[in-house]
């Protein structure tokens, strides 16, 4: 690297005059030296004065800090800003998998609410139910739909309950809203209802302003008619439709449905329900049992079925 | 490696402009980075551009009065006596130019080493000063002067790299 022939090497060091009187020689030899003895001698007096008569020196470091400070301010806010932004772009190529894991909770906890506010519908249900049945004068079990039967025209559903809970063929299906239909067929430990909504069907009913009694049986497209009301009697969309309890299935006085078109017929009015319970939505139902003998009494003694 | 007195050695310059920048970052960077970082406290830039520019100029004259100015600088801003790094750093300077002309200091080794003798040459200074001149002075601390010069060469090393983009041969 270093080559004392190259054309770049300019100037001697050290060049020593060989010539002049013996002070400036020494002067001229030791140049440097007698510097550097001088500097240090000044700083050393000007130590002495700090030491002993103003430590301090306020006035010089007060200009010396002047002129750094706002060097010192702009450095600071500099560096200050190099490391917001590396924090920034350091975030930013966290945030693409923050957002997915982010994203996936998110999921997850839309799932629980989901979750939670099914158990809290069903909570609200049961409650609902364990009310009504409370309210019943006759005994009741409770039993959850599980499946329906197959079949496009088939309206019929399947109740976890059985011959094991006292489960036996027509007995009435009710919910708090009204009635659903009656068991048709009962397994050990789950039973067949066919819906009101079949045409199969029929309950004793009359109509809750007029008194005017009926039989409903299905239709199509989910609704009912209401048979045998002769075209002389009044009926208006709207009014109420409950059991009669004469077909000595469905207790008296339950909801059936409300009356949605009627129109007089060659004999009896035309006269279409819609029914009280949403049987698409079904979930849990009571399943009326046949009140004992003594139950019976008790019942007509209160004047209810 | 030993050159003779006489024999013509080579002498660059820098742009004065850079040399004050980096004198002035110097400073700066030895206020303001030992509030980030604890272990820049082992670290002195002033002494750092000290060496390299008196190793670059090979003139005593100019390290005496560049490690003064820069030593005086750093004892204002710092809250001891206005003299300490002054006559420290212009010692350093002095002695770094006096042996630029007397070695061969171009390769890495040489300036790593001579930084490291310097970094404690400056250590031994301040101590003597302190120790001779304040009434309580602070305790010798080998250990922290032996980190100082591991720390020192090392910055050094990096720092000089970046510093000789810009030298030019006069």
């Amino acid at each position: 690297m270093f080559d004392p022939n190259s054309p770049e090497l300019t100037r001697p060091v050290e060049a020593v005059p060989r010539e002049g009187p013996d002070v400036p020689a020494f002067v001229s030899r030791h140049g440097s030296f007698l510097v550097l003895v001088s500097v240090v001698i000044a700083q050393l007096l000007l130590l002495s004065f700090q030491i002993t008569r103003n430590p301090n020196v306020r006035l010089i470091r007060y200009w010396a800090v002047t002129v750094f400070d706002p060097f010192e301010r702009s450095l600071r806010g500099l560096l200050d800003a190099s490391a917001g932004t590396y924090s920034t772009y350091r975030n930013l190529r966290h945030a693409e998998q923050e957002n997915q894991e982010l994203h996936v909770r998110l999921v997850a906890a839309q799932a629980q609410i989901q979750q939670l506010s099914e158990q809290a519908a069903e909570t609200a249900r049961l409650r609902n139910l364990l009310q009504f049945k409370s309210q019943l004068p006759y005994q009741t079990v409770a039993a959850e739909v599980i499946a329906s039967s197959p079949g496009e025209n088939s309206n019929a559903i399947f109740v976890d309950k059985g011959t094991d809970a006292g489960l036996a063929t027509d007995l009435a299906v009710i919910t708090p809203e009204g009635v659903v239909g009656k068991v048709l067929t009962v397994f050990p430990h789950s039973a067949q209802v066919l819906l009101l909504t079949d045409t199969s069907s029929g309950v004793g009913a009359t109509l809750a302003q007029t008194r005017v009694q009926g039989i409903v049986k299905g239709a199509s497209g989910g609704l009912c008619n209401l048979h045998y009301v002769m075209n002389e009697e009044s009926v208006k969309p709207g009014e109420a439709v409950i059991t009669s309890g004469l077909d000595q299935i469905f207790p008296k006085g339950l909801p059936v449905g409300t009356v949605v078109k009627a129109g007089d017929g060659n004999i009896y009015k035309e006269i279409g329900l819609k029914p009280a319970v949403d049987l698409n939505r079904l979930e849990m139902v009571l399943v009326v049992l046949k009140p004992t003998s003594s139950q019976q009494q008790a019942l007509n003694l209160h004047g209810r079925p | 490696m030993v050159t003779s007195a006489s024999r013509p050695v080579p002498v660059y310059s820098i742009h004065p402009a850079i040399m004050v920048v980096a004198a002035l970052l110097a400073l700066l960077l030895q206020t303001f980075l030992p509030l980030k970082f604890p272990l820049a406290r082992l670290m002195d830039f002033p002494l750092l551009i000290t060496i390299y520019f008196a190793l670059l100029r090979r003139n005593k004259v100019f390290g005496i009065g560049l490690g003064t100015m820069l030593g005086l600088l750093q004892d204002t801003l710092s809250h001891g006596y206005i003299g300490i790094f002054g006559i420290a750093k212009a010692i350093v300077g002095y002695l770094v130019a006096f042996a630029s002309t007397k070695f061969e200091l171009e390769s890495l080794m040489a300036r790593t080493l001579l930084t490291a003798l310097f970094v404690l040459v400056h250590s031994l200074c301040l101590a003597a000063l302190q120790r001779t001149l304040l009434e309580s002075p602070p305790p010798f601390q080998p250990l922290a002067v032996a980190s100082g010069i591991l720390v020192n060469a090392a910055l050094g090393l990096i720092l000089f790299q970046i510093l000789d983009r810009f030298r030019r041969t006069v």
